[in-house]
């Protein structure tokens, strides 16, 4: 009986080591495209809110962390990837959430110019009704290219708004709420970008990722 | 029983008469929920095929080295380190379509229509076999994948073959084909109870098959066949 | 010499479905006209068209089935679908969408199940879920009230519209409507979500011209209209009374708790009430004898099931009305509660 037992567990031990093996050993393999591939997704969406010819730095490894604040759409912690030509500062990138989408967050990248304009915005990630509040994705529709340009003037600026409340962007047909809530979030990325630039750009060594490659 | 035929029946059972996604209703699960696109249920059923036919193999190579007692635990582990492989190798080479499968490419390892083929043929038979079974059963339920696919995304999306370059590479975008074009999709055809609609017209779809090559066939030997009892799990 | 036994159920009303799904559909014409009155001519189409359809749709099937047409179309219970369809269809909506809807619910809901009697769910509300949420878009073009249109739209016009998206002046379906200060109208509980989404009190919220004066205007109507038909059918015990006071008494049970507890954030119970389809579920749809529980205090258990449902997804869900959703899912209860609710056989201690 003992002996039995003492067999069993040898051989699921050896199972164990061998599959471990197998798995350590693809993973080896695999690790560094694994990264070059995120970074390679992270790097396109930045080069579509900031377009590349702007910029020569490493845009990956220039970021900072930004604790999560109210601006940003919570508590939960946000990056800023800095763009810059020849070490001047161009454009910021910094990611952001809307917190009042009719169905949960919705998570933005919003790039902003040095001069406080909007570079462009991409929603990230959102869990909007399919046929009406999804238009917020370029797939979709164009209506997020709408902010491009934009400069938000100060807290109060009524044109910060869908046209339904007297702003200057498209609500979608049925669907406000969404639409409503990107303009906000937008426009509190941009008030925050405005308030803490010197901090941003001032900031030589970057806080993100310094040991995870 | 010669090879040849035992080759044949085999290919029967998981292409048709037994297929795991349309009689056996196996890992339903990954099934209905990644089939939005065909690129997505063609992602998910090869790496559902690979993991199968590998996992068969080996369960099958091991099989008179394995104590009886512990057989199961030494196949789940050997299964999830198949699913881990393909999924750091997806990661690695498919991005795009490893990050819109989401959460299903881990879950392969629940798929029923695994562990169910080790336990059931792999663990009795020997590796040519096995492994045979594997690719066959694997072909099936990623063919039933693909058809649910290809249906879901005519219907709801009015394409074929959108975002295959998230699986083939940047050159596979011409693949893409705008079947018709409309103002409103049908959007309840990519929602979930999309999918369990289309899986009941497939299946009713095969039962009528089925039925109508029965009508044709002359009655003869029908007393012969021994009814099994087959018992249907899910996970 | 041979005794007649006869077998259970022993009815002493002998209504057969022809006449009494005759008498059910009678009884809709109050709300009909109401619906008519405020919505215009959009609603007659479109209850029309869904008859049409579930019509065709329902000879179709049954000569694929190779069942006897004549005796089945004739019970009427098509042409009741296919009314249910076309007053919960916004009267604005493309014809398209009215065909696809009786379609399914006569096709896939009841043929498929087997047939009058055999429908699990109840096939004009089934048919409104897939419309919903296959197109969001379309299912929220109701016209707003006639009173705050620019201008009338005839009967021919509407007609237009619905076959082909504009009227015969070229008017879209989204410039009909704009209200008179230029904004598309939502419907009284799709304002106030949105208004309570934005922060907004309810009472801040009724300042809006779609409510009107009382509840929503023209929704008030349309649901008084449908009460009174309801309290018809039950004084000519067409239907179980149990279902609509089970429901309505529920619904009004949970608005008062939540009105207790967040006054500001809760509408009240006349507002539940008397807006979106609550009095055409109670009466017409819940009542369903098909989908509906068995027994009495099934029944009573699945009319308050359908009102807790109601009132969560109103208030919380992501569709603003909520009456389909909630029957759907508790026809999908009924086999349960008909389980637990069955009365007890002579001799037996109980359900086992």
């Amino acid at each position: 009986m003992k002996v039995a037992v003492q067999n069993n567990a040898k051989v699921l031990a050896l199972f164990a080591i061998a599959c471990t093996a197998l798995v350590s050993v693809v993973n080896w393999l695999t690790k560094d495209t694994i990264i070059r591939q995120q970074q390679q997704q992270l790097l396109s969406t930045l080069y579509d809110v900031i377009p590349a010819e702007r910029l020569n730095n490493d845009l990956y490894h220039d970021c900072q962390v930004i604790a999560g604040n109210d601006y940003l759409g919570g508590d939960d912690e946000q990056m800023a990837y800095i763009a810059r030509m020849d070490n001047m500062p161009v454009a910021v990138a910094i990611t952001s959430a809307a917190p009042d989408g009719y169905n949960g967050k919705i998570k933005l990248i919003v790039a902003l110019n040095v001069d406080g304009s909007v570079s462009g915005v991409r929603v990230l990630k959102h869990q909007e009704t399919p046929g009406l509040g999804d238009k917020i994705e370029t797939r979709k529709n164009d209506w997020i290219y709408g902010f491009n340009g934009k400069t938000v003037e100060a807290e109060n600026d009524l044109r910060w708004a869908v046209k339904k409340d007297g702003g200057m962007f498209d609500q979608f047909t049925g669907a406000t709420i969404t639409p409503r809530a990107v303009v906000k979030a937008v426009k509190n990325t941009a008030l925050y970008f405005n308030k803490n630039k010197d901090s941003i750009l001032s900031a030589q060594t970057s806080t993100c990722r310094d040991n995870n490659d | 029983m010669t090879e040849r035929s035992e080759y044949k029946e085999l290919s029967w059972q998981g292409l048709w008469k037994n297929n795991p996604g349309l009689v056996q209703l196996l890992g339903l699960c990954p099934l209905l929920a990644v089939t939005t696109t065909l690129t997505n249920a063609i992602g998910l059923g090869l790496a559902t095929l690979l993991v199968l036919v590998c996992s068969n193999a080996t369960v099958s190579a091991i099989r008179n080295w394995v104590p009886k007692e512990v057989r199961i635990p030494i196949f789940v582990l050997i299964i999830a380190a198949f699913v881990t492989c393909v999924q750091l190798l997806m990661n690695a080479y498919t991005f795009g379509l490893y990050q819109s499968l989401g959460i299903f490419l881990p879950l392969i390892v629940t798929n029923c229509a695994i562990i169910g083929r080790a336990e059931a043929y792999a663990s009795k038979n020997p590796v040519k076999q096995a492994t045979f079974d594997g690719l066959m059963m694997g072909l099936g339920f990623a063919l039933v994948l693909m058809v649910l696919g290809a249906v879901r995304e005519i219907l709801g999306q009015g394409t074929l073959f959108d975002g295959a370059d998230l699986l083939l590479g940047d050159w596979a975008s011409v693949l893409r084909i705008e079947i018709f074009s409309f103002d409103s999709k049908f959007l309840l055809a990519i929602l979930p109870p999309g999918a369990f609609i289309a899986m009941g017209f497939l299946i009713a779809g095969k039962n009528a098959i089925d039925a109508y090559i029965a009508k044709k066939q002359p009655k003869v030997e029908t007393d012969k066949t021994i009814e099994r009892v087959r018992v249907n799990f899910e996970g | 010499m041979t005794f007649w036994i006869a077998s259970s159920p022993h009815n002493h009303i002998k209504a057969a479905t022809p006449s009494l799904m005759r008498f059910v559909i009678m009884a809709a014409i109050p709300g009909v006209f109401a619906q008519w009155y405020f919505f215009g001519w959009g609603t007659i189409v479109q209850i029309a068209l869904a008859i049409l359809f579930a019509v065709l749709a329902e000879i179709t099937f049954l000569a694929i089935r190779d069942k006897n047409i004549k005796s089945q179309i004739t019970d009427f219970s098509a042409v009741l679908t296919g009314l249910l369809i076309g007053i919960s269809v916004p009267s604005l909506a493309p014809w398209w969408i009215t065909a696809i809807g009786s379609i399914f619910a006569i096709g896939v809901v009841k043929q498929l199940y087997g047939g009058l009697g055999f429908n699990l769910f109840n096939p004009a509300m089934a048919a409104y879920v897939l419309l919903l949420i296959s197109f969001p878009l379309q299912m929220t073009s109701w016209q707003p009230v006639n009173s705050l249109l620019v201008d009338d739209i005839s009967f021919f016009n509407n007609l237009w519209l619905v076959l082909t998206g504009y009227t015969w002046e070229g008017f879209s379906v989204e410039q009909i409507r704009m209200s008179v200060d230029g904004i598309t109208m939502a419907t009284p509980l799709d304002t106030l979500k949105t208004d309570l989404t934005l922060g907004l009190t309810v009472n801040e919220s009724f300042a809006n011209p779609v409510f009107g004066e009382f509840i929503g205007l023209g929704w008030e109507w349309v649901n008084i209209g449908f009460l009174l038909g309801g309290l018809l059918l039950i004084a000519k015990k067409a239907i179980d009374w149990v279902i609509p006071a089970s429901f309505l008494g529920s619904l009004l049970i949970f608005s008062f708790i939540a009105y207790t507890i967040s006054p500001d954030s809760s509408a009240s119970t006349m507002f539940h009430w008397l807006s979106g389809g609550t009095m055409l579920g109670a009466f017409f749809i819940l009542t369903d004898p098909v989908s509906a529980a068995t027994t009495k205090k099934g029944r009573v258990l699945y009319a308050a099931l359908a009102a807790l449902l109601v009132y969560l997804i109103r208030k919380f869900g992501g569709y603003p009305d909520a009456i389909a959703f909630a029957v759907l899912l508790c026809n999908m209860a009924v086999p349960l509660i008909d389980q637990y609710c069955r009365p007890r056989t002579y001799g037996h201690k109980g359900v086992n």
